[in-house]
């Protein structure tokens, strides 16, 4: 944990973590760019998993919906990354000891993976891989944004600074 | 009644005890707000954009309305419970706050819009260049952004 500390005693002193306290109004209204990409994010797996589940977009081919959709979740992700550097920039010790940040982050790889694993499986594959998949990405993502808000009001570790 | 003793009564009941009690079900009650806020906010800026003309130009928008809908129903159905169930944890906060008001303005206005889009723009929604849809788009993209900027800003100032 010491590492961690350092990094946190660090970021709270860079001139990033000064700019986005310089105002009140900043942090809500990276908050508000980081719902409208998660927002995104929802719509973009919706519509690859749905697709490769064979529940909605039946009459385009998976490759078409994956190629459309795939950019705007990566782009998405890339946003959120940004956004969410930005609000831990801001209060370094708010997110970063404490688990469910952590468990959030690997959500995040989980759905990640399942979503673009239905791309990766190819449309030939027996739908219930599909449905498991689909199942696994949308309930993945639903959970990361429970982790998210949890953040708030998760305890600390011990030991953490305040 | 008036709206105070509306408060005070909403802040006398058990859901109210429950979420000031507890240190974890606000929290979990904001998260399935988000989560329906998302499909809401998703779901209708995939079709405004369409009215709008900036994603899948080619497409039927009618044929789009029709898939995510019922996304939008559910997400608002989801959001409005779980909004409502946020407002018992500090009724005379909410009740007085700039933001949680206008919100509720922007929600009338949105509905409004909607009502607007079936009787103008829908009808034209096939006619090659028809402005109503692009306006009644743009105006409904607008909206539904000021209305989760408001929503965050009832956490900044409750």
């Amino acid at each position: 944990m010491e590492g961690l500390i350092a990094f946190s005693n660090w970021l709270e002193h860079t001139p990033v973590s000064v700019a986005v306290n310089a105002r009140g109004w900043f942090v809500p209204a990276i908050q508000v760019v980081h719902i409208m990409a998660i927002a995104a994010v929802v719509m973009a797996a919706l519509l690859i998993n749905l697709r490769a589940a064979g529940l909605i977009e039946r009459e385009r081919s998976l490759a078409l919906v994956t190629a459309s959709w795939l950019p705007v979740l990566f782009g998405a992700i890339a946003v959120l990354a940004a956004s969410g550097f930005l609000l831990i920039a801001s209060e370094p010790g708010r997110a970063l000891f404490r688990t469910v940040f952590w468990v959030k982050l690997v959500l995040v790889g989980a759905a990640l993976l399942a979503t673009w694993a239905q791309r990766a499986v190819g449309e030939a594959r027996p739908r219930a891989l599909h449905m498991a998949l689909a199942v696994a990405a949308l309930a993945g993502w639903a959970l990361v944004i429970f982790a998210g808000r949890w953040i708030a009001y998760a305890d600390g570790w011990p030991g953490a600074p305040a | 009644m008036s709206i105070e003793d509306l408060a005070n009564w909403l802040s006398e009941t058990p859901l109210a005890y429950a979420l000031t009690d507890s240190t974890w079900l606000f929290g979990t009650v904001e998260a399935m707000h988000v989560l329906a806020l998302t499909l809401v906010f998703g779901s209708i800026a995939l079709v405004d954009l369409r009215l709008v003309g900036l994603v899948e130009p080619g497409r039927d928008p009618r044929q789009l309305l029709r898939q995510w809908l019922p996304f939008t129903w559910a997400g608002f159905a989801l959001a409005a419970a779980t909004g409502t169930t946020m407002i018992f944890a500090n009724p005379s906060g909410y009740f007085t706050n700039f933001f949680l008001q206008g919100k509720l303005v922007l929600l009338l206005l949105a509905g409004l819009n909607m009502i607007a889009f079936h009787f103008i723009a829908s009808p034209r929604l096939t006619v090659p260049g028809a402005l109503a849809p692009r306006i009644s788009g743009a105006v409904s993209l607008t909206l539904w952004t000021t209305i989760i900027v408001f929503g965050r800003w009832i956490g900044f100032t409750i």
